[in-house]
């Protein structure tokens, strides 16, 4: 469906995107992630036809996004980061607008409905809330009837249901066939719908696959947490698979390798009669891979309290 | 003009309709300016005018104060607005150019301006026995040829301006004194010497220079400088716009 092969892009001296290789397959929802400049959407820009690369071959549906873009833009969607529209604009002028864009549109009005917009039809755009303009603009993405999606940044600025609202909304155009990329830095998004990851850095690829291989990859370690007024936390730290431990008031968290680590400190705590409530088990998540490769790492942050 | 063309300029004309300050200000403030001067002056010719009324002479001269809004404000500000809302990025995703939101915004802009000036010459007509003492296809000419100079000063600020809010500053400073310091506004004759000299270098000046002679049929002397002065503002304008200009 799409497949980028060694693309880079430069901005003046300074290099956007680096030798960037990845396919996306026909039915996936493909997540590009990674911190603020780190290359997302110079790369998905090159994908949609809207920036040159400077080397490297990107092909969507077979077609060279720069040369053919007239062609591909009737067969992909786009929901550029932060496009606002016209705020005097009715929301039904403006599907119209895009309608007759296309060949063979959509129908607005089903798709206004999917997206429960149906009532605001007659409204001004200035009159809809972030939410409703987030799937306006999904909206104007898939008037086209398009086979691929393209979506920057599509919730940022969302209140958390609108967010899952959105998720199950990306969820159901999977189901009708359709393949999206998505370009994120919420790492709870991309986890809630991605098939698939690229998790980008200063302009490379660092890591990319399903989730689960992101992940693995990074080797990170297992978080366990619980309240206990136990006060020797000397014996935690010479549990096996446990690397170390801290307490902050009650609250003491343990990093460990995997359920080896959780196991033996259930054990610890059975065997001692520790008393303990609250016991949370958190495994390394995207969220920790991303935060790690910001250099922001979940780190020790005070040894307040600890003994 | 395909349909999509169509649709888009449509789209563009109900914005403009749906914008007050451009309504009032292309639409209202003329007329209302028009009926302020007549009914303290009335239109009887006087020697200060060159023997015309004051109505026979701001008819023309508003032609500067119609096409100030429509080039000077509209334009730019719309331009910078869609920029910087990355309205022409989004179309460079669609089969649409982007060049069709700007030339649709020439369009809409310059039917807008005739608008302007014809409800201009009707309020005269009607309500002051205006005279007019050109003919309909010079004026016509000298009309449209002022426009495209105004709107290349407008495309020029909209390359220019970094950002809205730089390139509201920058509109605004530019079309308060075009409007009240060239005589688009306030007769010419009214002020003195001095400003006159100093007026001579807004393009708007010559917007209304040009205007006058041709509509009272002066002598080809008054007209071909000033003209050739928008001729200059055009090409220079022009250039630097096609330079300056950012998608994005």
């Amino acid at each position: 469906m799409i497949r980028v092969d060694s693309l880079t892009v430069n901005y003046g001296e300074l290099r956007a995107v680096d030798n960037v290789s990845f396919t996306v397959s026909e039915g996936e929802i493909f997540g590009l992630v990674g911190p603020n400049g780190a290359g997302k959407t110079s790369t998905v820009e090159c994908i949609e036809g809207l920036r040159r690369a400077y080397s490297g071959t990107v092909r969507v549906l077979g077609l060279d996004p720069w040369k053919d873009r007239q062609e591909l833009y009737g067969l992909v969607g786009v929901q550029l980061q932060d496009t606002a529209y016209q705020e005097r604009v009715r929301v039904f002028e403006i599907c119209e607008l895009f309608a007759s864009l296309y060949r063979r549109p959509t129908p607005y009005d089903e798709l206004l409905k999917m997206m429960q917009l149906t009532a605001k039809k007659r409204d001004f755009i200035a009159n809809l809330s972030g939410g409703q303009r987030q799937k306006l603009s999904i909206v104007l993405a898939l008037i086209p009837n398009p086979r691929v999606l393209f979506l920057d940044e599509l919730t940022t600025g969302l209140d958390p249901h609108a967010r899952h609202r959105m998720w199950e909304l990306l969820l159901q155009l999977k189901k009708r066939g359709l393949t999206i990329v998505l370009v994120s830095h919420y790492m709870d998004e991309v986890e809630a719908v991605c098939d698939r990851v690229a998790m980008m850095n200063c302009g490379r690829i660092v890591s990319s696959g399903t989730i689960g291989e992101v992940v693995g990859r990074f080797a990170l370690p297992t978080m366990i947490s619980f309240r206990s007024p136990v006060e020797h936390l000397g014996s935690f730290e010479n549990l096996a698979g446990i690397t170390s431990v801290q307490r902050k008031h009650n609250l003491i968290t343990l990093c460990g390798n995997g359920d080896k680590a959780v196991a033996a400190l259930l054990r610890h705590l059975e065997e001692n009669e520790i008393e303990y409530t609250g016991l949370a088990v958190k495994p390394p998540d995207l969220e920790a891979v991303f935060l790690e490769l910001a250099g922001t790492a979940p780190a020790a942050d005070s040894l307040e309290g600890v003994k | 003009m395909s349909p999509a063309m169509i649709k888009l300029t449509l789209m563009e004309f109900k914005l403009f309709t749906r914008n007050f300050i451009n309504m009032f200000f292309l639409l209202v403030f003329p007329s209302l300016m028009l009926l302020l001067f007549g009914g303290i002056f009335g239109n009887e010719p006087e020697a200060l005018y060159g023997g015309y009324g004051v109505i026979d002479i701001s008819v023309p001269a508003y032609a500067g104060m119609v096409i100030s809004i429509t080039g000077l404000m509209s334009l730019p500000l719309t331009i910078c607005e869609y920029r910087e809302k990355k309205i022409l990025k989004r179309f460079q995703a669609t089969p649409l150019s982007p060049v069709y939101v700007i030339i649709s915004q020439i369009s809409v802009n310059l039917l807008m301006t005739i608008a302007g000036m014809l409800l201009l010459f009707l309020v005269g007509r009607l309500v002051f026995n205006l005279r007019f003492m050109g003919s309909f296809l010079p004026v016509a000419a000298v009309f449209l040829f002022s426009t495209l100079s105004i709107f290349s000063v407008g495309f020029l600020i909209a390359g220019l301006a970094p950002n809205m809010r730089a390139a509201t500053a920058i509109a605004n400073l530019v079309y308060f004194p075009m409007l009240f310091l060239t005589g688009a506004t306030i007769p010419m004759e009214l002020m003195p010497a001095l400003m006159q000299k100093i007026a001579a270098v807004l393009p708007v000046t010559h917007v209304v220079r040009a205007m006058k002679a041709i509509w009272l049929g002066e002598a080809a002397e008054v007209l071909f400088p000033s003209l050739l002065v928008l001729g200059g503002v055009l090409l220079v304008c022009s250039y630097l716009s096609l330079k300056l200009f950012r998608w994005e």
